[in-house]
């Protein structure tokens, strides 16, 4: 039953739009072999198939949510791209140069879409780092009240400060010190 | 203390709270303070990272969960192992196969080279027999039989031939033992066209001489021989001549004695420079006086001017052993020279009648 409703590309990518998490699974199951296979045959292993799968999957399914995707073919074949374009750029850095690649499908050109997506990757990376370096409580501050949009009363009854205006300026600091840490190693690419 | 307050100030205005008139009043701040502006912007980006941070993070876990969920279910499908091994190992694999192969290849080829300067010492001696191209000839001949049943068979021609010459006026013949090797029957036939058919009456295989006498009634001996046999040994750079038939033809060659000693150091034969070919097997080796010192047996294949006689001094004891076994009556030796002083020309009009081709049947 569950699998019918997402039968075409269209109801996918209506599902995703509608943060229906079945659909996302959906599409994660149905994709997976095909990239699996590919990463396989081209000396990569379980994991990493898994890990390359995972970006392509994250490229798409953040293009769709913000409507900044244009899709000129089957999904199928702009996620084999996109896994593609990872795995030989993955390849490249391991100093394995695939002179052949093994292929197991067509492909379109997708280069704007991940390089779009590792300059995301390196700006999310430096913020995990940032945040690891902030070090508790912190970081759980942070997290709660930016990420998981908490609001204040509740952080401050979690954290145990007597009033909000201290957690706020806890927050402040902790926020300021982030900033510093951020941009002290990320320079954004113009 | 209140710096925080600025904060909240910019995080109300990033998120689109404050009502219109504080915000366009704080948008012309921001167009005068060009620090509050960089400050707004730089917050902007940090909370979008942060923002997309988390996102990412809830998705990855979002997607974790339905990777375990989807192993759980069992429906990873792995491409066959065998392909994955390869695939992964075909580099590695080719890179150790082509070094085997160079390193066979290379070994073969070092070894043939080392090997390339024994190999010119193990040379093969040749024996100088002549092997008549007789398939052919068998065959036409048995077709003119077949054709022609009551024209006579012509006379099957010899499948092998060599050089034999006279030891005594009462027809005995020497030649190479290995001309006459699994004979049927043997036929001798000098320049002059006289034809003898004669039968092997004594071998001696280890100097590669055969004694022939000839079997035909009709036979009333050669005549006085016009040459002697030296039982002593010949000395380096002597000059020699041969004359044999390794054609229908006689043919004559000249060289000198280049050592005393034959194939492989063999002590009982000498190595003479002369050009031969199959057929001057059994032939005669003279001196310049016409002594008689060797009977040819042979070359070496592969090296120019390297052929072989057996000396005379091994003839003569061939004969003695003859007459010893009481075969036949001793035979009567040539004690008189009648070449010595005579030039070549003469001496060979005198030889070539002694000399003989041997045709061998089987």
């Amino acid at each position: 039953m569950k699998k019918r409703l997402y039968e075409t590309d269209e109801a996918v990518i209506e599902g995703i739009r509608r943060s229906d998490e079945r659909a996302l699974a959906h599409l994660y199951k149905l994709y997976f072999p095909m990239i699996s296979h590919f990463i396989l045959s081209n000396s990569g292993t379980e994991d990493e198939a898994k890990d390359i799968y995972q970006e392509g999957v994250i490229v798409f399914y953040e293009k769709t949510r913000d409507n900044s995707l244009e899709l000129t073919c089957q999904i199928k074949t702009y996620l084999y791209s996109v896994c593609r374009r990872l795995w030989l750029k993955r390849l490249a850095e391991k100093g394995r140069y695939a002179t052949r690649l093994d292929e197991t499908d067509s492909f379109v050109p997708v280069e704007e879409d991940t390089l779009q997506h590792e300059e995301q990757e390196r700006q999310f990376g430096v913020m995990g780092d940032a945040l690891e370096q902030l070090g508790e409580p912190c970081r759980s501050l942070i997290e709660d009240y930016y990420i998981r949009m908490q609001n204040m009363q509740d952080i401050t009854d979690k954290f145990g400060y007597t009033n909000t205006d201290t957690a706020k300026n806890q927050k402040y600091k902790c926020l300021q010190r982030l900033k510093k840490i951020f941009f002290a190693t990320y320079k954004p690419e113009v | 203390m209140l710096e925080y307050r600025a904060y909240e100030e910019i995080e109300r205005y990033l998120n689109g709270q404050m009502a219109a008139e504080e915000k366009a009043g704080f948008e012309a701040l921001l167009h005068a303070d060009v620090r509050l502006a960089e400050q707004v912007r730089e917050h902007r980006h940090m909370l979008q990272a942060l923002k997309g941070y988390g996102k990412r993070q809830h998705l990855r876990q979002q997607l974790n969960l339905i990777h375990s969920e989807m192993e759980a279910g069992g429906q990873a499908t792995t491409p066959n192992p065998w392909k994955v091994y390869w695939n992964r190992q075909k580099q590695t694999i080719a890179v150790a196969a082509s070094v085997s192969l160079l390193s066979v290849f290379g070994t073969l080829w070092s070894v043939q080279q080392m090997k390339a300067p024994v190999k010119q010492q193990t040379a093969r001696y040749v024996e100088l027999r002549r092997e008549v191209e007789r398939l052919k000839k068998a065959q036409t001949a048995l077709m003119n039989g077949i054709n022609d049943a009551s024209k006579p068979v012509a006379p099957r021609p010899a499948a092998f031939s060599g050089t034999g010459f006279a030891i005594s006026a009462d027809g005995y013949v020497v030649t190479s033992s290995h001309v006459v090797e699994g004979a049927d029957s043997i036929m001798i036939e000098n320049k002059s066209g006289l034809k003898y058919k004669v039968s092997e009456i004594y071998r001696d295989e280890i100097h590669d001489l055969s004694i022939l006498k000839i079997a035909d009634e009709s036979f009333e001996g050669f005549g006085k021989l016009p040459y002697t046999f030296k039982d002593t040994e010949s000395d380096l750079g002597e000059r020699v001549f041969t004359l044999g038939y390794p054609r229908e033809d006689i043919v004559f060659g000249e060289g000198s004695l280049s050592s005393a000693s034959g194939f492989e150091g063999d002590t009982t034969a000498y190595q003479i420079s002369i050009p031969l070919n199959p057929g001057n097997s059994g032939g005669p080796l003279l001196d310049d006086k016409g002594n008689l010192i060797g009977v040819i047996s042979g070359k070496q294949a592969g090296q120019e001017g390297a052929a072989f006689a057996i000396k005379s001094a091994y003839l003569l004891q061939l004969i003695e052993e003859l007459a010893n076994a009481g075969q036949v009556q001793p035979l009567t030796l040539p004690k008189n020279n009648a070449l010595s002083a005579q030039s070549r020309p003469q001496q060979l009009k005198k030889l070539k009648e002694y000399i003989f081709i041997v045709k061998v049947y089987n």
